[in-house]
Formats: structure tokens, C-alpha cells, sequence
């Protein structure tokens, strides 16, 4: 927001910078962690217990694929969300954690029995599969690891389901008018979107979790030299297939049961999110989609149970990328359907929070833009500096969202635009068919530097 | 000083009630542990390089079985390094947010190299631990791979500590505009020497006290084991003395406000006890070198003193922030105090104010272009994207005409921009164009 230094990333935007950490993040902490480590505690118990050690060490390759990308990739983007969130909204970041200090502290404790049961489960393995007893203790590392996997879950979809419905039913988590704002925690925390959100993604983790280790199964024994390993395809492919005979329905339902209990006001806005706005009413090409991703999923599904011998490749790396798409699809909307709002109804995408809004209007935003030198937040009596000023309120009211001539580019959301054109759309910026778009905070000569600016990127290099 | 502070985020700390105290002594031992499982990391990737290396070149399976070894460390310390970082992380986000953030902001976007550059070195390594026997006729190439994971590891720390220097003198924050400009200072230098030779002379200690283990073990891993303790006790001993030297003048890099402030507090004597405690461990060692035995009890007591030179680091670094963040804290809780009452003042009389404004009655078809963004490129009066309202209604054309324009889009007629088609049922089309004719 306009008290932080300004970063601004051309080109792709900080969206885009964000969006590229967070679904990495999303598909391995999901696919990889979450559901991983049910679908890989549940194989490992099935093969011990039918003694079939060929695919017991199948399993062990498996979960080696699982431990290098969830402790390399996923831990990373982990932590990456909050240095990318520091730098995008150092000003929600803030408050989030202000909010949920101690829960994210409780999730860093079980992420240290997560972290801690995957190292002994994955690196004992070898030792312990040695004799009955040792590969019962291992099975256990690797039913803990799956639960605590599941609590950490727990605790993020909470923060989650607070940034789209931190109010409900008159239960307030803050007061906006006292300061220093006395939090709520409860309310916070018990926040209707919790459990519906909690229950879709468990379940459609554990089925992409089981799409993943078929892909895997199916390139571990396609290319293992040892004729054992290679037999132990059908039945462990069989077996994820049944896993997601149960939860992609499940996952599905529940996807469902959580839209429901999403905000009216950002579910009109799901058209929007899903196929950008130059799509939003072609509702024919969206169902399609959702039916191709679902269909994709159930043939695959069927294909891979009953006849998991001849599971083609290709059907696997089908399935596995349908649910990539999903899982895209679905940040993508949860992100987009909060819009304008970071926190609902608290702070702008863009940080400003709504309770600033009428004094920033009186004395402008750059009043307190305290790490923008003067001559670029203070019009001069010329009137010389106007676009340079314009240009320093876009990158603290519009970056979040909006390039200079990059993804959502102002240079082309506005040509054959005039300056007036360009100063009566500010004056309305969630109406006009917007409604994702926060309104313009500032004063009415922080307007005209804007528009000046807006209109500037079209005219460069033209001869005046 | 020329302060530039962003405000303090307007929600209460969540102490639960507990002193301050107890959060300094939570972020000290989380922040000791995370650097802890870090030396090692750096330290252990190293060692199984070098081992590597010095094994083909000897042509020695002690040497090799040693490097392999290493890899175990490695892989454990980059797990709980990475996770342990998450805790100070998170104390600090919460303590000190304002500093934190700007100096997160200061040094971006290279800051995201301590995710992404990790990643890449995290995957190598792990390349590097599980190709060894696939590539055990290739040590060249293998060689290679682990040469590249710990580079890549090598420059973590150098852009962590810029930020780290950067959010731990704010009076920085004005100057300072992008990350080489903190990089390139004496206290950085000072520092990465400092971090460094404390990761070498900690690994030293962790490989003495492995390769006890080891020899305990007996078979195979008992040579590995001499050869560790042996070369342990020259990691620490080539890397202690000048690191014993370095280390108090750390504390006198950062800026006269803080060195100068520094001076009066007891915090002081933390590095020069850390400086001491090396040494002590430094005789230690001396007496019992050249022999590749020790035991346990030996091993044990050169952890703990390590461990203890590493908490008073810890401590003398807690006291810069104790002292450096006195004042511009204060700064920003006044700055934001003062804002927040304007802000919250001139809410509450906005509030008021649309209580007692007068219900505007719209015309429906009004909000029906709003909604439908009409309005956005048109306005009654004036020529925007599109004609005025005004304008049109003037120029006369019928109804059925004007609305082919709104469903087909129209070029042309007022000028080179064209009007997309609009999604509109007759209905709404019907009612938009009439509002329109009406506009004269
Ligand atoms: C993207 C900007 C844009 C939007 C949105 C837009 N218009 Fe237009 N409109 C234009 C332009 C440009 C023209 C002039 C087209 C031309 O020169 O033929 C125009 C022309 C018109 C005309 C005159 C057509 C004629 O045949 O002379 C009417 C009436 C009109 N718009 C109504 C509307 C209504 C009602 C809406 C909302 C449903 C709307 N416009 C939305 C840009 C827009």
C-alpha cells in the first residue's frame, strides 16, 4: 500500500508473480503432501499386509518421488507465499498474521511432526522393511505422517476461509472504528467457509494424490530392469483407481456444498473469474470445460480400475493433467471472487482498507506515501510532473492487479481512449460492468494526474 | 536521522498476555536452532564435495564412504533449516512488521532467489545423494552436480543477510534502494565472513561427533568415522582463530546510531564471550589432536561449548534489534496512532453524513447502464469512448436502429473506435435505447 516502499513487477505483473508460486504450491502441498501422504500410507499398509513385498518396494519408489518434490518444492513455495505476499500486500500479510499468529504458530509445530515423520518414514524405510515388525512401525510413521499432513490443512484453510468471509451473522471479527483493532479470534476462526472448504479439499487431494501415484506407478514399472517391480502395476493401480472411485465423487459433492456457502456477491462473480471478462457470458464454453475436466477424470478413472494392466500411459498423464487444470482453475476463481476485496469487506485488493477511504479522499493518497520522493507525489505548481505523479498513484492504487503494458496492461484496456474518457471511468471503477474493481481513493487532482498518466501510455512516442 | 517508517498494521500484537521476554527468548532459540541445522547444511554439502573429490584423486574408499555419508546431514539439515526458518519468520512478521516488510520490498525482487535458488539447489542435491551409485563410473560428472547444488547454496546466505542488515537498521530505509546497496557494505562483508567460518567450525564439530558414532558403529563405518573426527578437528581449528578475531568487530559495523548505543548495554559482552568460549574449545581440541580417537563424552562437550559460542551470537544479533528498534518504534506507533484517529474520525462522519443524505431515487434504466458498464465508456453530456447520450438522442435515428447497434456492436458512425456488441436481452435493449432518445 502507499506506506511501503513500492515494488513493481513489469510485464507479468504481481499477480502473475504470485499466482506462479501459489499454484505450485497448491498442486504439490495438495497432490503431494495432503493427499500424498494418505494415498501412500494406505498402499504401503495394503502391500505389508498382503506380504507382497515387490509392490511394498514399488511403494518406496513412489513415496521417493513424493519426498523430493514436498520437501524441495512444496516447503519452498510454502514460505514463498508469505515473502510473496510481503511483497504484493506487506498491509494484508500483516494483518493476517496480526489475526493468526498463534494458529500459524500451531501449524509450524505440526509441520515439524510432518517434516520430521516423513524423514524417518522415507529414510528408515529400507532398514525397517527388513522384518514384519519393522515394516508395522513404518506403516505407522506413515499413517502419522498422513494425519498430521491433514492438520496442517486444517489450520490454512481456516486463514483462507477468513480472507472471503471474515463476517457473518452480525459476529464481527473486528471493529473498524477503534483502534487499536481488537481482533475477535473466534470469529476469525470459525468462519463459515471453513468447513466446507476444508472437506472439498481433502477429498479432491486424496483423489489427485491417487491420479499422481498412477502416473508414477505407471512410469516406475514401465521402466524398472526387475521383472518383480514390473508385475506390481495391476495392483497398485487398481488399488489408487478405487481410491478414486470413492473421493472423486465425494470431492465433487462437497466442491459443490462449499459454493454454496460462498458470498452471493462473489459468486455472481465465478463466470468472471473462470474465463476472463471478454468470455464471462459464453456460459456454454464454461460448462464445457468443467464437463471436459470432470469427464477427463471419470473415463481415466474407469479406464485405470478395470483394466489397470493396459492403462496407457497417456490416459494417466490425461488424468494427472486435468487435475492440474482443476486445481488451476480453482485458485484462480477462489482468488478472483474476492475481488475488489483482499480481506472481504475489510481492505481493497490493492491494501487499502475500506475504513481509509473517506480520509484519503479529503488529503490524497500520497500524503503518506512516505518512501516516494516529492517531486513525484506532488503536482507542481505547472503542472509539469502531472503524468509522473499519475503514474506513482498507479503503482500504489492499480500494480496489484494491472501492468503498464504488460498482463491486464492499462496501455490496452484503454486505447482509443481520451483523457476524459479515461477520467470518467476512475470516477466509477466498480460500476461499469467492473464489480471485481476497487473504487479510486484520492483527491480530485490525484484523479487528473491519474487519468493524464493512463491517457500517456497510449500517446507515447507519437509526434505531439 | 531522516526516518522513513510505514505505519504500525492497526490490529493488537497477539501477546496473549505473555512479557516481552518471552518472545526475545522464543525468536533467540528458534533463530538458533534454524542457523544451527544451516551451518550444517552448508557445511555437511560442502564436506561431501570435498570428500568426493579428495576420494577419486586418493583414490580412496574411506574418503568416498565419508562424502556419502555426508549426504544424510545434508539432506536432514535442509529439511529442518527450512522449516526452522519459519519460525523466526513468524515472530518477526508479527513483532517488528513495518521494519520487516520494507526490507522485504527494499531488496526485490532478488529476495525471491532464497526460494526459487533454494529449490534448485534443494533438487540437486537431492540428484546428487540418490544418483550416487547409478553414477559411480561417471564421478566426473556426479562431482559436478554437487559442485553446483552447494554454489548455489553459497549464495543463499549473502541475500538473506542483505535483507537482514537492511530490516535491522532502518535509519537505512531512506537511503538504501535496492539490495546490492546493502550487499556491498562492510557490515555484510563482516557478516558473511562471521557466518562462514561459524558454519565450517560448526560442521568440524558435527563431524567429530558423527564419526565418534561411527567408530562406535565399527565395520566399514569406523574408518570413515576416524577419518571425520580427524578432519572435524581441522575444519574447527583452520576456521576458529580468525572468526575469533572477526566476530566482536561485527557489532561495531552496524550504524554509529546503534554501535555507538550498543556500547552502553550489556549486550556488549555477548560476542567477546562468544569470541572466548572458541577459544576455549579451540585448546580443547589441541590437546587431543593428532589422534583420531575420542569418545563420546569428549564429542558431547565440544557440541555443547559450539552450541553455547552459537547462542551468544544469537544474543549479541537480539541486542542490536533491542537496541536499533527502540526509538523508530516508538516513531511509528505515534505516526500511526495519530493517522488511525483521522481516519477513524473522518469514517465515522462519512457514515453519519450518508445517514442523513437524502435516498436518491434512480431511474431504473440508469443502474441498467450502470450494470451493464455502459456507462463506462459513455456519459449523458459529454463524448467519452463512446458518443454523449446527448448527442445521439440529437442526431434522431430510430429505436430499431439503435438497438442493431447495441446488439451487432457498431463502427464508424461517430468515429474510428468501435462499440463491442453488448449482451443484452430485447428487454434490456429496449429499455436502454428508449432512456437514451429521451436524453435530449
Ligand atoms: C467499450 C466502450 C463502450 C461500451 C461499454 C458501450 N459503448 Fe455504446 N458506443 C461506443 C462507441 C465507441 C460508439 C460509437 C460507435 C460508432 O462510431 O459507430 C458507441 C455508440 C453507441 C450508440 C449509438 C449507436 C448508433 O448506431 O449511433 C448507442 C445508442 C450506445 N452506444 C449505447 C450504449 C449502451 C446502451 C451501452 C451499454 C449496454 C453501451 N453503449 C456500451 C462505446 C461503448
Amino acid at each position: 500500500m502507499f506506506d511501503f516502499p513500492i515494488f513493481e513487477m513489469p510485464t507479468i505483473g504481481l499477480r502473475m508473480l504470485m499466482a506462479i508460486n501459489a499454484i505450485i504450491h497448491v498442486f504439490v502441498s495438495h497432490g503431494g503432501a495432503v493427499g500424498g501422504s494418505v494415498v501412500l500410507a494406505l498402499a504401503a499398509w495394503w502391500a505389508n499386509k498382503r506380504n507382497d513385498m515387490a509392490s511394498y518396494e514399488t511403494v518406496y519408489r513412489l513415496l521417493m518421488v513424493f519426498f523430493i518434490i514436498t520437501t524441495s518444492v512444496g516447503a519452498l513455495t510454502g514460505i514463498g507465499m508469505w515473502i510473496h505476499a510481503n511483497i504484493i500486500s506487506p498491509n494484508a500479510i500483516g494483518g493476517l498474521i496480526r489475526v493468526f499468529f498463534w494458529k500459524w504458530f500451531i501449524e509450524w509445530i505440526v509441520f515439524n511432526f510432518e517434516v520430521v515423520l516423513l524423514l524417518f518414514w522415507f529414510m528408515t524405510w529400507k532398514q525397517k522393511a527388513l522384518t514384519p515388525e519393522g515394516r508395522a512401525k513404518s506403516v505407522r510413521f506413515g499413517i502419522f505422517y498422513a494425519v498430521s499432513s491433514w492438520v496442517t490443512m486444517l489450520i490454512i484453510t481456516a486463514i483462507l476461509g477468513f480472507m472471503l468471509t471474515p463476517n457473518f451473522d452480525g459476529q464481527p471479527w473486528v471493529d473498524p472504528e477503534v483502534y487499536p483493532g481488537n481482533v475477535n479470534y473466534n470469529n476469525a476462526l470459525f468462519n463459515p467457509t471453513w468447513f466446507p472448504g476444508l472437506a472439498f479439499r481433502t477429498f479432491s487431494s486424496i483423489a489427485f494424490a491417487a491420479a499422481l501415484a498412477i502416473m508414477w506407478t505407471w512410469l516406475i514399472t514401465a521402466f524398472s530392469k526387475d521383472e518383480a517391480i514390473r508385475n506390481t502395476r495391476e495392483g497398485l493401480i487398481k488399488l489408487f483407481a478405487k481410491i478414486m472411485i470413492v473421493t472423486v465423487p465425494v470431492g465433487a459433492a462437497l466442491g459443490y456444498y462449499y459454493l454454496l456457502q460462498i458470498p452471493e456477491a462473489a459468486r455472481a462473480m465465478i463466470p468472471t473469474a473462470m474465463m476472463t471478462r471478454a468470455f464471462a457470458d459464453k456460459m456454454d464454453l464454461m460448462y464445457m470445460i468443467i464437463s471436459g475436466i470432470g469427464g477427463a477424470v471419470v473415463v481415466t478413472t474407469i479406464i485405470a480400475y478395470f483394466s489397470p494392466k493396459r492403462m496407457p500411459y497417456i490416459a494417466a498423464t490425461l488424468m494427472v493433467s486435468a487435475f492440474l487444470l482443476f486445481w488451476g482453475y480453482e485458485e484462480r476463481t477462489r482468488e478472483f471472487i474476492r475481488k475488489p476485496f483482499l480481506i472481504y469487506n475489510y481492505m481493497y485488493a490493492n491494501g487499502i482498507r475500506v475504513t481509509d477511504v473517506p480520509h484519503l479522499n479529503k488529503v490524497g493518497i500520497l500524503k503518506h506515501a512516505i518512501f516516494v520522493d516529492e517531486e513525484k507525489k506532488v503536482i507542481k505548481e505547472d503542472k509539469s510532473n502531472l503524468i509522473e505523479v499519475g503514474h506513482t498513484i498507479a503503482q500504489i492504487e492499480c500494480r496489484a492487479c494491472h501492468t503498464e503494458n504488460g498482463i491486464n496492461g492499462l496501455k490496452f484496456l484503454t486505447k482509443g481512449w481520451s483523457e476524459a474518457a479515461i477520467r470518467n471511468r476512475i470516477n466509477n471503477l466498480p460500476g461499469g460492468g467492473t464489480p471485481y474493481m476497487a473504487p479510486f481513493v484520492g483527491t480530485e487532482a490525484e484523479k487528473d494526474a491519474l487519468a493524464a498518466y493512463i491517457a500517456s501510455l497510449n500517446k507515447r512516442g507519437e509526434i505531439k | 536521522m531522516n526516518w522513513k517508517l510505514p505505519f504500525d498494521i492497526p490490529l493488537v500484537v497477539p501477546t496473549m498476555g505473555l512479557p516481552g521476554w518471552f518472545f526475545d527468548t522464543l525468536g533467540i532459540i528458534v533463530f538458533v536452532v534454524h542457523i544451527a541445522f544451516i551451518y550444517t547444511l552448508i557445511g555437511a554439502s560442502t564436506a561431501s564435495v570435498l570428500y568426493n573429490i579428495t576420494g577419486v584423486f586418493k583414490k580412496s574408499k574411506t574418503d568416498d564412504l565419508l562424502a556419502y555419508k555426508m549426504t544424510n546431514p545434508t539432506t536432514i539439515s535442509e529439511n529442518m533449516g527450512a522449516l526452522w526458518g519459519v519460525a523466526p519468520l513468524l515472530v518477526i512478521s508479527v513483532l517488528y512488521t513495518g521494519f520487516f516488510y520494507t526490507a522485504i520490498l527494499k531488496v526485490s525482487p532478488h529476495i525471491l532467489h532464497i526460494i526459487y535458488g533454494n529449490i534448485f539447489a534443494f533438487l540437486l542435491s537431492y540428484a546428487y545423494k540418490f544418483s550416487w551409485h547409478s553414477l559411480h563410473h561417471h564421478k566426473g560428472f556426479h562431482i559436478a552436480i554437487g559442485l553446483v547444488a552447494v554454489l548455489t547454496f553459497y549464495t543463499l546466505p549473502p541475500v538473506f543477510m542483505s535483507m537482514s542488515n537492511l530490516y535491522l537498521q532502518p535509519e537505512t530505509f531512506a537511503t538504501v534502494q535496492n539490495i546490492w546497496d546493502m550487499m556491498l557494505t562492510p557490515l555484510t562483508g563482516f557478516r558473511l565472513i562471521n557466518f562462514f567460518l561459524t558454519a565450517f567450525s560448526f560442521t568440524g564439530i558435527v563431524m567429530i561427533y558423527l564419526g565418534v558414532k561411527w567408530v562406535k558403529a565399527g565395520g566399514e563405518d569406523a574408518e570413515a568415522g576416524h577419518l571425520a573426527i580427524d578432519q572435524g578437528k581441522k575444519w574447527f581449528m583452520w576456521a576458529a582463530p580468525v572468526n575469533i578475531a572477526v566476530l566482536p568487530l561485527v557489532f561495531f559495523a552496524f550504524s554509529p546510531r546503534i554501535s555507538e548505543a550498543y556500547i552502553h548495554t550489556p549486550f556488549v559482552f555477548a560476542p567477546f564471550a562468544a569470541s572466548v568460549v572458541l577459544t576455549i574449545l579451540f585448546f580443547f581440541l589441541l590437546k587431543r589432536f593428532g589422534t583420531s580417537e575420542m569418545n563420546l563424552s569428549d564429542a558431547t562437550k565440544a557440541v555443547v561449548l559450539m552450541v553455547v559460542a552459537v547462542a551468544l551470537m544469537a544474543t549479541a544479533r537480539h541486542g542490536i534489534r533491542v537496541v536499533s528498534f527502540e526509538e523508530p518504534l516508538k516513531l511509528q506507533a505515534e505516526a500511526t496512532e495519530k493517522y488511525m484517529n483521522d481516519v477513524i474520525a473522518e469514517y465515522k462522519a462519512y457514515k453519519e453524513e450518508m445517514k442523513n443524505a437524502p435516498a436518491v431515487v434512480l431511474d431504473p434504466a440508469v443502474s441498467l447502464a450502470d450494470s451493464k458498464g455502459c456507462l463506462a465508456c459513455h456519459s449523458v453530456d459529454t463524448a467519452l469512448v463512446g458518443p454523449s447520450y446527448k448527442e445521439v438522442a440529437a442526431k434522431g435515428e430510430s429505436a430499431d436502429v439503435l438497438i442493431a447497434s447495441l446488439k451487432n456492436g457498431s463502427t464508424g458512425k461517430w468515429g474510428e473506435t468501435p462499440m463491442p456488441p453488448q449482451t443484452l436481452t430485447d428487454e434490456e435493449a429496449k429499455t436502454l435505447v428508449e432512456w437514451v432518445l429521451k436524453q435530449k
